[in-house]
């Protein structure tokens, strides 16, 4: 708990709090001795902003198992790097295959797609939100299809889904996997290399650690995805009227984040050393609060097994109480602070069986102690009781 | 009129910022030393940043460059101080 707050924060599947101090501190010299445009000049103080970009993307790089940091896009947030794979890639008359789960920064870029001419098919996943890989392969054979689009885990459930899988289910069609990794930057030990993805998205202010307002999309070699934005990029070429084709900057006109970069690559080597040890504790603590989920009389537990893997996300419903009721009491008589509704994600709430009634969802993260649980647990207890 | 400061150079130029940047570091970790300037013109570019070495290291940064599988997009010869 953070005392000067206040707070049991069990909020980590919205955005991470608190967030390390190396992450403030390199934002805060960012501003203060970073502060020229990066990119944009060759003096000293251009020269440092320019390589806190630098040297933060190939922290992220090394972080995200990616060969060549090039091939990762600094952007406002995994929403804008989910706009920028689906409507970079896909052409009217594509067809899409989509699995059920997926947050409102897939289903929504979809929607106005499908609008255009994309077509768009939906793999149910079932009721702990885990997409069935032969579904999915069923889907992808039933017709030519440019893209199957999938979260790595959900905002919802925490279940993760079998990526590798699916890059070989998709790339054995000849179609491409594009991910929505939000929920899996910093939470999971992500290889994108290894995965085979396309694209993935990242969020750089969940369980990444970051500040808000920065994202990362990775685009694997060679992979050609229009740039959604034309302008500036402060580096060669700045003659021509065209967009430069070289990553990074195709894809970054304008001037940077240069703060939110500089955080982003603090938490990006905050994880290179310490990512094992603290993502084996929230799972721990995941499954101290689970269980205690479990074993509460007329709560339903959404979301895989005790037992399975999953991201520390959890949410539950209870027989008698609405799950925003839940929420404001919860904050209210114990000061913690969870969220009830429907996560931005209708489709899994759809799919899970709850999108009448919206759910609480509880999410843990970096800087939880066991006796927030005990005491999230204890509390949750005395307003179901 | 001549400015007798003035002494040649060889200048790197590269696609991007980040690859200037990556070169730098190639370069450093070879030993040799360069200093970042603005683009000249010389490199046919406008804007941007270059890598500026001592014309007997020429040859090594390119070597190193090579080496590292980032090769320069262009090389020029200024007069600098």
């Amino acid at each position: 708990m953070t005392e000067a707050a206040g707070v049991i924060y069990l909020d980590h599947g919205a955005t991470s709090w608190p967030k390390p101090p190396e992450v403030i501190e390199a934002m805060a010299t960012a501003m203060r001795e970073q502060g020229a445009n990066p990119g944009r000049g060759a003096y000293p103080m251009a020269l440092a902003a320019s390589r806190v970009v630098f040297e933060s993307r190939r922290a992220c790089a090394d972080v995200l198992g990616v060969p060549d940091s090039r091939d990762l896009v600094f952007l406002a947030g995994c929403t804008e790097a989910c706009n920028l794979m689906l409507k970079g890639l896909l052409e009217p008359g594509d067809r899409v295959v989509v699995s059920s789960m997926e947050h409102n920064a897939i289903t929504r870029p979809l929607f106005l797609l499908s609008q255009q001419g994309v077509v768009v098919d939906v793999v149910q996943a079932d009721s702990t939100g885990l997409i069935d890989v032969l579904d999915m392969e069923r889907a992808v054979h039933a017709a030519p299809t440019k893209a199957v689009v999938c979260q790595h885990a959900s905002n919802v459930t925490g279940a993760i889904q079998p990526i590798a899988d699916l890059a070989d289910i998709a790339h054995e069609m000849g179609a491409l996997l594009l991910v929505d990794g939000a929920q899996g930057g910093g939470h999971l030990d992500v290889d994108l290399a290894g995965l085979e993805v396309d694209a993935y998205a990242v969020s750089g202010h969940k369980g990444f650690l970051g500040p808000q307002g920065v994202g990362l999309l990775y685009l694997r070699p060679g992979l050609d995805c229009r740039e959604l934005t034309q302008g500036g990029t402060g580096g060669s070429s700045s003659e021509q009227d065209a967009q430069p084709t070289g990553r990074p900057e195709r894809y970054e006109a304008g001037t940077p984040n240069t703060p939110g970069i500089a955080g982003l690559g603090a938490a990006a080597r905050l994880l290179a050393v310490h990512g094992s040890e603290w993502r084996a504790e929230e799972q721990r603590l995941f499954r101290v609060l689970k269980g205690g989920l479990f074993a509460m009389p007329g709560v339903t537990v959404y979301g895989p097994a005790l037992s399975e893997p999953c991201v520390p996300i959890v949410s539950i419903t209870h027989d008698r109480i609405e799950p925003d009721r839940i929420s404001f009491l919860l904050d209210r008589r114990a000061g913690v602070a969870v969220r009830a509704g429907l996560h931005c994600a209708p489709w899994a709430h759809r799919t899970i069986g709850t999108l009448q009634t919206g759910a609480l969802r509880f999410g843990v993260g970096h800087g939880n102690t066991e006796q927030d649980i005990r005491t999230a647990l204890a509390a949750l207890a005395e307003v179901l009781a | 009129m001549i400015d007798s400061r003035l002494r040649p150079f060889a200048v790197f130029g590269f696609e991007s910022v980040h690859d200037t940047l990556a070169a730098e570091d190639v370069l450093r970790d070879a030993g040799i030393p360069a200093v970042t300037i603005p683009s000249p013109k010389e490199l046919g570019e406008l804007c941007g940043i270059a890598l500026r070495v001592e014309p007997d290291a020429a040859a090594g940064a390119e070597a190193a460059f090579a080496l590292a599988g980032a090769p320069a997009r262009a090389r020029a010869s200024i007069l600098d101080r």
